[in-house]
């Protein structure tokens, strides 16, 4: 009971209090709209990432299919948007299908494998002319509509639809997770041996973690475009695409599920607000520092480490009383 | 119930298996013996799919083993355990059994996890972490859970007493013939010991250089000069 | 046509030869440490900046440039080792992450120092062409193809003769039992690093000595290098020659034949058709990779 307060709790956060408060601001509004961007893609990344077994260097690559294709069949076949942003999804794990030969390579050469997908994925784009406009880019994408008097391609518009996107992603992470697919899935990491020989077949549920990471993240990227309304090859297979969502979800610990997200917003907003204003070329130098501070003091992430944190905290309340000399 | 024929491994130059044919019947039980680097393990991977026969046939109540991928073969009835117990990591005893029956058998069955974490002593550690809050014997008895979770006709057990003091492995002897008797499963074991193997298993196979030396009853073929030759010195390493 | 193929033929076995050299360090230490240094590429392109920065800073040839490039190099590579060797858990991975966060800190610390310019050497004298029959190059290519081979050839007789090359093999393939054998595991692999950073600074002269440089050149050196590292097989350092004068040829003749905006794609798909065909690369020992 107490977990379904909170989520309730949660909803009205997101849907209510939130959307009230910043309503009139849209700084912080568009802010907000970017973080979870990347959030939805370190979503997809960490869960290809924990459940999957799979570090990607290439996200990049479904991002980019995901926008692309949504733009081109708004554009060119009047595709209604909403329908066409769950094609984009649908694009991206088709082109994810490319990459399955790659699962059978181990951690390393997976990441950079889907690399050079990401590679190859940006060249066909630009190279594509007839259908993606080349390099020059597509202009005047359709922006989010409106429905039922509500004006999705308002900034407030685009933060709903964000965070619906993302919180209906959270919830199939979570009840994957929760399976005896997650159970065979998290075991798989250190003991495929062990999980295959007792029936599970790991080759086809890594697949169907790649298909859905892919799926999702092409989601992102097509409610991207629509909100952006400009792609071009530079910047819908840009490898930021890749690498902020993985620094968040490593800041946040990509092996749980709020991490990733909660890492995003947090990353995304300092980088914007404080590294751009100190350095405003070459901030991202702080993202590396912080990549590597994470993985060298807490390579779980913030979140494990928050909460390993407070727990050690309430048992030394319990266990003794409070010392006069400061062990806490 | 198995039936392997003329099966034959080979790493680059050397040959591990060499030409082994084998049949084991429904319920029976049976001791595989011989010295290190005999091939016995191999033999058991190449039944379970680790590893790929370079030649010969098996099959498994008639139908093709060796063609059918590692997964296939659980679901088929054969369940096997390692030498070095391989606990599925970050997850609890119970979910170790539960990911075995749900994936080994395709179905659910909270009853028969019970029963089997009642036998093998784990009742009272089903939610520990498999991987890292269990001892020798205790991950030990894991692995012939796994096995046993997926409901197998043959269970391949690869030195699971080897290591454990003797009162627990007595226990653990003890616990194999309820499993076999309940179950009415077939066993193939791997183990050193020629007691244990004897009081255990009313066939014997010895294995030697990767191949099939002898075959029958413990008293006769640990009294086969050809046996007692490889025990001597025969083995390599 | 002939000799424009001709000419591709030459042109890609000159570029291969200067790929060889970029990957050479990656492969060191990929061979010794099971390690893939992200940030390779971006060790490579700092020596380059520091032959620009003399060209630039004090007017003298780039070429002086070496003994700067040397000092900031290997203090980058020991100062890389350091960091991945406080890794504590899951090493192969974190590894990965790190040295591409570091791999992130130098293409940015680039980005800060020297903007986002492209920069190429003003000496007229590297430009200058050099005619081998029916044949062209210039000089600074035909330079870097011969620094190249001399350095490959100089590192395979090092390893195949030197008691660092049988510890630094004897570390690779069993940690522990070299540990054994009296060989500090750390100090061979603080060396591979040391001499990864050596090859990076001559390979970084040399590229400004050629061609052009910008800050987000040094990741797709490091892919480069990577792709080749996965063509040679891990451990082989005749097999990174080879490689690397395969993609260079790839290369040229894609340009030559179809389109210079297809070169990277040539090098991307020829990486993949190995990764999948020839797990073990053209020349790697046997050895597991999924």
């Amino acid at each position: 009971m107490k977990q379904r307060t909170q989520i309730v709790i949660l909803l009205v956060a997101l849907y209510v209090v939130l959307p009230f408060l910043l309503k009139g601001n849209t700084y912080v509004m568009s802010i907000l709209v970017a973080s979870l961007t990347i959030a939805g893609v370190a979503l997809a990344w960490a869960l290809l990432g924990n459940l999957g077994g799979m570090v990607s260097f290439g996200h990049a690559a479904f991002f980019g299919v995901g926008s692309y294709i949504s733009a081109i069949v708004t554009m060119k076949l009047g595709v209604p948007i909403f329908a066409a942003i769950l094609m984009g999804g649908f694009g991206a794990t088709i082109a994810s299908i490319a990459v399955l030969p790659a699962l059978r390579l181990s951690g390393p050469y997976f990441a950079l494998a889907i690399l050079a997908y990401a590679h190859i994925f940006k060249i066909l784009a630009t190279e594509f002319t007839s259908v993606t406009g080349g390099a020059g880019g597509l202009l005047g994408i359709p922006p989010l509509p409106t429905l039922l008097g509500f004006n999705f391609g308002s900034k407030l518009g685009a933060y709903l639809v964000i965070i619906t996107i993302i919180l209906v992603f959270a919830f199939i992470y979570a009840r994957i997770r929760g399976s005896y697919y997650g159970f065979a899935l998290r075991a798989m990491h250190e003991s495929e041996d062990a999980t295959r020989v007792v029936g599970v077949n790991s080759t086809l549920l890594k697949a169907l973690m790649l298909f859905l990471s892919a799926f999702m993240t092409g989601v992102v990227g097509a409610f991207n475009a629509h909100y952006i309304n400009f792609l071009e090859p530079d910047y819908a297979f840009h490898i930021g695409w890749t690498m902020l969502p993985l620094v968040a979800a490593i800041f946040g610990g990509y092996r749980t599920l709020s991490g990733p997200l909660i890492g995003a917003v947090v990353v995304y907003t300092v980088d914007q607000l404080v590294f751009k204003s100190l350095i405003p070329s070459g901030h991202q130098i702080m993202l590396g520092v912080l990549l590597g501070i994470i993985i060298l003091f807490a390579p779980d992430g913030l979140i494990p480490l928050l909460k390993k944190t407070v727990r050690r905290v309430r048992q030394t309340g319990k266990c003794r009383p409070p010392q006069t000399d400061a062990t806490c | 119930m198995l039936k392997l024929d003329n099966i034959t491994v080979q790493f680059g130059g050397l040959t591990a298996v060499n030409g082994v044919a084998l049949a084991i019947g429904a319920e029976e039980v049976v001791g595989l013996v011989g010295p290190n680097g005999a091939g016995k393990t191999t033999l058991f991977n190449v039944i379970s799919g680790l590893v790929k026969s370079t030649g010969g046939e098996a099959t498994f109540n008639g139908a093709d083993v060796l063609k059918a991928p590692m997964y296939k073969r659980a679901r088929m009835g054969i369940g096997r355990t390692f030498q070095i117990p391989q606990p599925m990591h970050e997850l609890t005893v119970r979910q170790n059994l539960q990911v075995a029956q749900r994936f080994g058998t395709g179905s659910v069955n909270r009853e028969k996890i019970d029963e089997i974490l009642y036998f093998l002593h784990l009742d009272d550690k089903a939610e520990r972490d498999a991987a890292t809050d269990l001892s020798l014997s205790e991950l030990k008895a894991l692995e012939v859970g796994k096995a046993l979770a997926t409901a197998p006709q043959l269970l391949l057990l690869d030195e699971v007493l080897a290591g454990l003091e003797t009162a627990s492995k007595r226990s653990f002897m003890k616990t194999l013939g309820v499993l076999h008797q309940t179950y009415r499963i077939s066993i193939l074991i791997i183990e050193h010991d020629i007691e244990t193997i004897s009081t255990l298993c009313p066939r014997v196979c010895v294995l030697n250089h990767g191949q099939l030396i002898a075959d029958g009853t413990p008293q006769g073929v640990f009294s086969n000069p050809e046996v007692i030759r490889s025990y001597t010195g025969g083995g390599h390493d | 046509m002939i000799e424009l193929i001709l000419q591709s033929l030459y042109s890609g076995l000159l570029s291969g030869g200067s790929y060889a050299l970029i990957a050479l360090g990656l492969a060191l230490v990929f061979g010794t440490m099971k390690i893939i240094n992200l940030a390779h590429g971006e060790m490579v392109l700092l020596a380059a900046y520091m032959a620009y920065l003399m060209e630039s800073k004090l007017t003298l040839s780039p070429i002086l440039a070496i003994p700067l490039a040397l000092v900031v190099s290997c203090l980058v590579a020991v100062a890389i080792y350091f960091l991945l060797s406080r890794i504590s858990k899951n090493r192969e991975l974190n590894s990965l992450i790190l040295t591409f966060g570091i791999g992130i800190i130098l293409t940015n610390a680039i980005l800060i120092i020297w903007s986002a310019d492209i920069h190429s050497t003003s000496s007229p004298g590297f430009q200058e062409p050099v005619v081998l029959g029916p044949l062209f190059s210039m000089r600074s290519e035909l330079g870097f193809f011969g620094v190249s081979i001399v350095l490959v050839a100089a590192l395979w007789w090092w390893l195949s003769r030197s008691w660092y090359g049988r510890a630094l093999r004897a570390v690779s393939s069993n940690r522990d039992a070299a540990k054994l054998m009296g060989i500090n595991p750390h100090r061979t692999e603080v060396v591979s690093f040391v001499v990864a950073g050596i090859l990076a600074s001559f390979a970084g002269v040399a590229l400004y000595c050629t061609s052009v440089i910008q800050p987000s050149l040094g990741s797709s050196l490091t892919s480069k290098a990577f792709i080749i590292t996965v063509l040679a097989g891990i451990g082989s350092i005749p097999g990174v020659l080879v490689g690397a004068i395969l993609i260079g040829i790839a290369e040229a003749m894609t340009v030559t034949l179809y389109s210079s905006a297809l070169q990277e794609l040539t090098s991307m798909v020829l990486f993949l058709l190995v990764l999948f065909v020839l797990p073990n690369g053209l020349f790697g020992a046997a050895g597991r990779r999924g």
